[in-house]
């Protein structure tokens, strides 16, 4: 590095350093990666030697919040200190060895980082996102880049953590984080009987099935107590049950919550909702049922009945359907083959 | 297929599936699980997504992941608790301190409180900082005004948060926050700053010898002592002056897990 830069790199920290402990570090990465090399001394916003540090280290947010306007935009300020050159190797310690192991030395691959850490932020605390907040997050020199970063995160969204990153609203440039991992019975997942939600969807609907498609809210819970599912209990997997069946799945049309008509104090019933007709049938959940009880369908023979009367009148209906879209298909091609005719003499 | 700029440079990556991804969602919401609940949600995940397929050692398919997720500085780290010793997990940020974690949930003022507490905390004796001593601070604090009253609940958020602990009025930090913020501690407060004698990781509860001043975690302790009946400081040979913990035991732990207040109930069926 040629001589001159050294002692601006030094005046340019010292200005960093006090700018970053009042105001968020946009600053400092902005004139950082303009430089191009970015020292690890660059963004420590707390000072000391900084030669201990590992290069992937981003010292320069710890408990700094942004004073950017969109606030929860931690990641703004870290693009600095990812140095491209693996100097610091040597002197990291051992518990962050990982962090310098894989550099491929490639810039874009920090700002990827980053970009995926901000998404996973956002994905849990279920926030929208904005192309605006993720732009914040590229400086200068890299926005042309920003669509190569953002794929190359969704990328690695998908294959590491199972979540798709969509744009949900082309026009104001929203972005949602759905998770891949549950969709809905259709046919789409290989398993439809284990994501969490829909199993304890399913053990509902099969509790509403059984009490003869409509069930007390009681029955619900005291077969999902059965379970180690309490209503007032965070679980390890559901998080908030009550919330999920009597809102969540409730709002997703899966579920209908109602009050017991004339019930005084309010009771409450559900059924299944539109959706749960659509997507599953009374037969697939009776094979959930047996499943869990390690046995066959048939095995409850008045369940299995009315099952079996549910599947015949969707085979019917299905097959009424095809006729229909068969006789429009004819007719649409009768007509397209006369006008050829008429068209060719 | 992953694309080349997704491979570590000396790792061979592993290969990830549903079973892994919904492992990684799952443990992201809790922020931090112990090792019984993390080998409950593996199975989970496995009869979700491949019912069929053997369930991985724990540690073989954690490390499966942690390959995969190098490229992103992101690893799932496993730690003890410092008071009793069990084995957690959590998913952290190596290139960010992830402090910065914290830093997207709190206001300037109150990540200022949390940063003086940290120092009460590491500069203590015991590992512990008194709420006083922590409110006593609160004049200086950068950003907003904050009243005393206030600070009190900011810290009982740090608490919800899973960021500190409290016994008795005093604070110290949650096991979350030592697997995630060790890097971050060691480097802004390298003199200050305890480590352990046998493990040499980072130390905020521990036991001291009385004459040469080494310390211990308390589960260090429980395994170097185990059956032995004349505890010695490992370092100058004294005798040992402090009662020596019990060694965890899981099997011990899930047989008493009904009776602790803030354990789960025990299920006969998982899902």
């Amino acid at each position: 590095m040629p001589r001159g830069q050294k002692s601006k790199l030094r005046a340019r920290e010292k200005r960093r350093q006090a700018r970053a402990e009042t105001k968020g570090l946009e600053g400092a990465q902005a004139t950082a990666a303009a430089e191009g090399e970015s020292p690890s001394s660059a963004c420590l916003p707390f000072g000391g030697e900084p030669q201990n540090l590992p290069a992937a280290d981003i010292p320069s947010t710890p408990l700094a919040p942004q004073g950017a306007p969109s606030t929860t935009n931690t990641m703004a300020a870290d693009s600095c200190t990812y140095p491209d050159e693996d100097s610091s190797q040597d002197e990291k310690n051992a518990t962050s060895s990982k962090g310098t192991k894989g550099r491929s030395g490639d810039p874009l691959n920090d700002k990827v980082v980053l970009m995926v850490q901000f998404l996973l932020q956002k994905y849990q605390k279920k926030e929208p996102i904005t192309k605006a907040d993720m732009l914040k997050l590229v400086t200068k020199n890299y926005k042309p880049h920003f669509n190569e970063i953002l794929r190359r995160s969704s990328e690695y969204m998908e294959l590491a953590f199972g979540v798709d990153l969509k744009e949900v609203d082309p026009i104001r440039h929203w972005y949602a984080l759905v998770n891949k991992l549950e969709l809905t019975f259709d046919g789409t997942m290989n398993n439809e009987e284990g994501m969490p939600k829909t199993s304890l969807l399913m053990i509902v609907l099969s509790v509403i099935f059984m009490q003869g498609n409509c069930a007390p809210e009681e029955e619900v819970w005291k077969v999902l107590n059965m379970m180690g599912v309490y209503a007032d209990r965070k679980h390890f997997i559901y998080g908030e049950p009550r919330k999920i069946i009597t809102e969540d799945l409730v709002q997703l049309n899966y579920l209908e919550y109602q009050q017991v008509p004339n019930s005084d104090p309010p009771r409450y019933e559900f059924l299944w909702g539109p959706r749960a007709h659509a997507e599953t049938s009374k037969m697939k959940v009776l094979e959930f049922l047996a499943r869990l009880h390690d046995t066959i369908p048939s095995a409850f023979p008045s369940w299995y009945e009315e099952a079996l009367k549910d599947e015949e009148e969707r085979a019917r209906a299905r097959a009424a359907a095809r006729a229909r879209t068969a006789a429009a298909m004819a007719s649409a091609r009768s007509r397209a083959m006369a006008r050829n005719f008429s068209h060719t003499k | 297929m992953v694309p080349s700029y997704m491979q570590g440079s000396t790792r061979r990556v592993g290969i990830m599936t549903d079973v892994h991804r919904r492992f990684l969602q799952l443990l992201m919401t809790h922020g931090v699980l112990e090792e019984w609940d993390v080998k409950r949600l593996q199975k989970h995940c496995y009869k979700v997504h491949d019912c069929n397929a053997t369930v991985e050692k724990l540690e073989d398919f954690i490390n499966n992941i942690n390959s995969v997720l190098e490229s992103l500085y992101i690893e799932i780290k496993k730690g003890v608790t410092e008071d009793d010793g069990r084995p957690i997990y959590a998913l952290v940020n190596l290139a960010t301190t992830s402090v910065s974690k914290m830093a997207s949930d709190f206001a300037e003022n109150e990540l200022d409180l949390f940063r003086k507490a940290l120092e009460l905390i590491i500069d203590s004796e015991t590992g512990f900082a008194s709420s006083t001593n922590i409110l006593n601070l609160v004049d200086q604090l950068k950003g907003k005004k904050m009243r005393k009253k206030e600070a009190e609940q900011v810290l009982q958020k740090f608490v919800q948060h899973k960021w500190l602990v409290e016994k008795e009025g005093e604070f110290t930090l949650h096991c979350r926050a030592i697997l995630e913020m060790e890097q971050y501690i060691r480097e802004t407060h390298p003199d200050a700053v305890k480590v352990c004698d046998l493990c040499h990781g980072l130390l905020i509860q521990g036991q001291s010898c009385e004459t040469c001043g080494i310390k211990m975690h308390l589960p260090c302790v429980a395994k170097y002592f185990q059956s032995n009946s004349e505890p010695r400081c490992p370092h100058c040979n004294d005798y040992w002056p402090h009662e020596i913990p019990e060694v965890f035991d899981p099997e011990k732990e899930r047989e008493a897990g009904i009776s602790k207040s803030n354990k789960k109930p025990l299920r006969s069926r998982q899902h």
